[in-house]
């Protein structure tokens, strides 16, 4: 009888087993190609709905384009799809649009495509995302003065107009009116090739693109829910670029941190005893670590924060403190608001949502920890999203627990009227703080241009932080991308909501 | 099997579907209100009402009930908000490919569990039979995400011989087709071993042996046919299981099946694919159990199907 032995048996097995795998496997990216793996598949591809980042990583200067562009350094106003812009007056902006463009269905670009869209986007009746958010508040109508210019007129004064127009995706005039698209087509770089539900959506360089050709001509977007999984991906050549990397898993030379553009922050409830004393709100503040959080359950280039937005966005200010980590004065706060008769031993409930950001529960589980320690009676309770939303989003029961929420608020706008009014006036639907002295304070700097506007906000900013006390300022957040090495990608401040595709090549 | 018989079991799934359906139009809208998730949290609240009124939210539950109870009689289960497409469609994309995934992983966890435990019982207290119970254990025991987990790391990105994840040819079924063969082929193993040993032990088996039949033939033709009844009763069992989706397996390769469909759905207050997968699987489910009565009847003709 012929015998084999174990080791050899294995060797022929695995070469086998190799040779069938390296048929059946895709095969590793050509130069021109890339594969994208991102956490979710996006909710819809029509050029109105980039305000959802999901959408809009894939849409946004890849498929369709807007008028202008925000820096990431800045937040400053950059060309796009409009060479130049001016306000006129008051009620009434200016756009000078590009000439040589094309959609990728053929039509030309111009000032009817600015209009038809501007309009789509406002349609009550299509419940666009960016007319929901960005647009909301302010009638944007458009007037076509030839086919290169276009004028935008508003309503109130809308002294940011430009910033706004950034959120506004152009499709072609025609995009359904009725109704939304899966189908967009726009004036970028990549024209959609294919949307496979549920497996991946497939762009193609668009050879009439007014604007240099992209290095990369197939792009590939899919989609998997585990962090260990994408970022497996990249290291066995599927996917070059993978974003939202779990600290855990993000350890590899490989795995890069970025801003993006998210605070992470507790909202406090300070209508409801005793978080209606401004000492116990201080001594929430003061009670927190955050030194010992960074490096351990928040990623190490987490920074610590003072304010919801970070420093590119305008209105930003430098001078707010960082809360010290005082217990012992967290606890004297205590005593004495105790002595004056406010219940500070009334439970608290800490209502955190699971997975807002990676180790969301670990990360209150320490700050419920470091409360107690203060002395607070603090519950935790982690929510799934839509419950966790009900405590968010106003109206609330009268008759509620004294609460603090986990929450955190981007801003990818570089303005920081896209935080404030919703957030932190009486009329704002997520507010838990009714103050007009700050309503005064948010309306006017909404008003005011230029240098004013600046300090009407920073002014905003340090009366949530320093007089009002309404949150606990935690981090400005990271994110980790695992980038292939022989990809050329840095991933900026807009990663979350904006894949540069264009900008991507390989070494 | 008699008409009468289908027909009785037809009518009472069908009672069992009304029911079903019923508690599931009620339960998935006390898990919270779709509009919150779908607006931006900017949303004002007119353009929040404007939404519940569109999706006849605003509308008192049983009037939604009833609308939605015709609708289902013409198998229209209404548009899923997340696809923006007909959740019939979404879910008929998704079932064929759990199916098929079920179906494989399913019918090798039964034939390997028969030699397995075939084995195993032959030799009961030898060193094989410790280890087969050893292995058995463990499959049935192991969490369908850590296995899966460890697959992509072994397998993919150690010798990458096989995919992470995804959906296509052979290769992108092997780690799913495996995670979902584990539990399955050690409950059976261990369900076949001991109804093995008890025929092998029966007086049948012993009056094969006495007339001098062939061991190979008494293990798996005289006692394994004895045996295979409850094996096959709880292959029933786990396949109806099987039918709503390895949901933890699909999730972690973005296998695009009706479990991760179910999961996504509940997390995105989707309630039409929520409805839509349900009662999707409500129905393999009946034609599986089905599909087992007639097996059963097949290999024990004793078993009368009436």
């Amino acid at each position: 009888m012929k015998r084999i032995s174990l080791g050899k048996a294995a060797r022929t097995s695995l070469a086998a087993f190799t040779l069938a795998a390296s048929v059946a496997l895709p095969a590793y990216a050509d130069a021109d190609k890339l594969t994208v793996v991102v956490t979710d598949e996006p909710k819809s591809l029509d050029p109105c709905d980039t305000d959802l980042s999901g959408n809009s990583r894939i849409l946004r200067n890849n498929v369709t384009e807007s008028l202008v562009n925000l820096s990431p350094a800045d937040g400053s106003v950059t060309a796009g799809l409009a060479t130049s812009w001016r306000q006129i007056d008051d009620l009434t902006w200016e756009f000078k649009l590009r000439g040589g463009v094309r959609f990728h269905d053929g039509k030309p670009f111009d000032a009817n495509a600015v209009a038809a869209a501007l309009k789509r986007a406002q349609d009550p009746a299509l419940a666009c995302e960016v007319g929901l958010a960005t647009l909301k508040g302010v009638k944007f109508t458009p007037e076509v003065v030839d086919r290169k210019t276009v004028l935008i007129r508003t309503d109130i004064v809308e002294p940011i107009l430009p910033n706004k127009m950034a959120a506004l995706d152009i499709g072609s005039p025609d995009t359904p009116a009725n109704g939304k698209t899966r189908t967009p087509i726009g004036t970028g770089p990549y024209r959609l090739d294919a949307w496979a539900p549920g497996q991946s959506i497939k762009l193609t360089a668009f050879d009439e693109y007014w604007g240099d050709r992209p290095p990369i001509k197939d792009a590939t977007i899919i989609w998997r829910t585990e962090s260990a999984v994408r970022a497996a991906m990249v290291e066995t050549g599927e996917a070059q670029i993978a974003y939202e990397i779990a600290p855990q898993d993000g350890t590899s030379k490989n795995d890069h941190a970025f801003p993006n553009a998210e605070t992470a922050l507790l909202r406090i409830d300070q209508e409801v005893a005793p978080l209606n004393d401004k000492r116990v709100r201080e001594a929430l503040n003061l009670a927190i670590d955050r030194d010992g959080l960074i490096g351990t359950i928040f990623h190490p280039q987490a920074q610590k924060a003072m304010q919801v937005v970070l420093p590119s966005v305008l209105g930003y200010n430098p001078d707010i403190p960082v809360w010290p980590y005082s217990p012992e004065k967290a606890r004297a706060l205590l005593d004495t608001a105790r002595a004056d008769g406010v219940p500070v031993d009334k439970e608290i409930v800490l209502y955190g949502r699971i997975g807002i950001y990676p180790n969301s529960s670990e990360s209150l589980e320490a700050i419920q920890a470091m409360l107690t320690d203060a002395g607070f009676n603090v519950r935790l309770e982690m929510l799934e999203t839509s419950p966790w939303l009900k405590k968010l989003l106003k109206p609330w029961d009268k008759d509620r627990q004294p609460s603090i929420l986990q929450t955190q608020i981007d801003n990818t706008e570089g303005d920081a009227v896209f935080t404030l009014p919703n957030r932190f006036t009486s009329d704002g639907n997520t507010s838990s703080i009714a103050d007009p002295n700050l309503d005064r304070l948010i309306a006017d700097a909404s008003k005011a241009t230029g240098e004013e506007r600046k300090r009407l906000f920073q002014e905003a900013f340090k009366y949530i932080a320093v007089d009002a006390v309404n949150i606990v300022p935690l981090f400005h957040m990271v994110t980790i991308a695992r980038v292939a090495s022989d990809v050329n990608y840095t991933p900026d401040v807009q990663a979350g909501n904006e894949i540069k595709l264009k900008s991507i090549f390989y070494r | 099997m008699t008409l009468m018989y289908f027909l009785r079991r037809a009518a009472f799934a069908a009672l069992a579907l009304v029911a079903l359906m019923t508690s599931a139009f009620f339960l998935v809208r006390l898990t919270g209100d779709p509009v919150d998730l779908y607006l931006p949290v900017d949303a004002s609240d007119a353009a929040r009402e404007a939404m519940r009124v569109r999706l006849g939210l605003d509308r008192p539950l049983l009037a939604q009930f009833v609308d939605w109870a015709g609708d289902l009689l013409r198998l229209d289960f209404g548009m899923s908000l997340w696809h923006n497409r007909p959740a019939r469609d979404v879910v008929l994309e998704a079932l064929p490919n759990t199916l098929a995934l079920g179906a494989i992983a399913l019918t090798l966890a039964f034939l390997m569990a028969i030699v397995f435990g075939s084995i195993a019982a032959v030799q009961a207290g030898g060193w094989i039979d410790r280890g087969v119970n050893v292995l058995s254990q463990a499959a049935a025991s192991v969490p369908d995400f850590w296995l899966g987990l460890m697959g992509v790391l072994l397998f993919a990105v150690t010798f990458r011989i096989l995919p992470t994840s995804g959906f296509g040819g052979p290769s992108y079924w092997v780690l799913p087709v495996a995670c979902l063969f584990a539990r399955p082929f050690g409950t059976l193993v261990q369900i076949v071993r001991g109804s093995m040993i008890e025929a092998l032990n029966a007086s049948f088996v012993r009056t094969a042996r006495a007339k001098g039949a062939q061991s190979g033939r008494v293990v798996f033709i005289h006692a394994l046919r004895n045996a295979l009844l409850p094996a096959v009763t709880v292959t029933g069992d786990l396949a109806a299981q099987f039918a709503g989706g390895g949901g933890v397996v699909e999730v972690v390769f973005g296998f695009p099946g009706i479990g991760k469909l179910l999961i996504d759905g509940i997390l995105k207050r989707d309630f039409a694919i929520v409805q839509a997968s349900i009662f999707a699987v409500a129905v393999v489910i009946f034609v599986i159990n089905i599909l087992v009565d007639m097996l059963y009847a097949a290999i024990d003709p004793r078993v009368r199907v009436e």
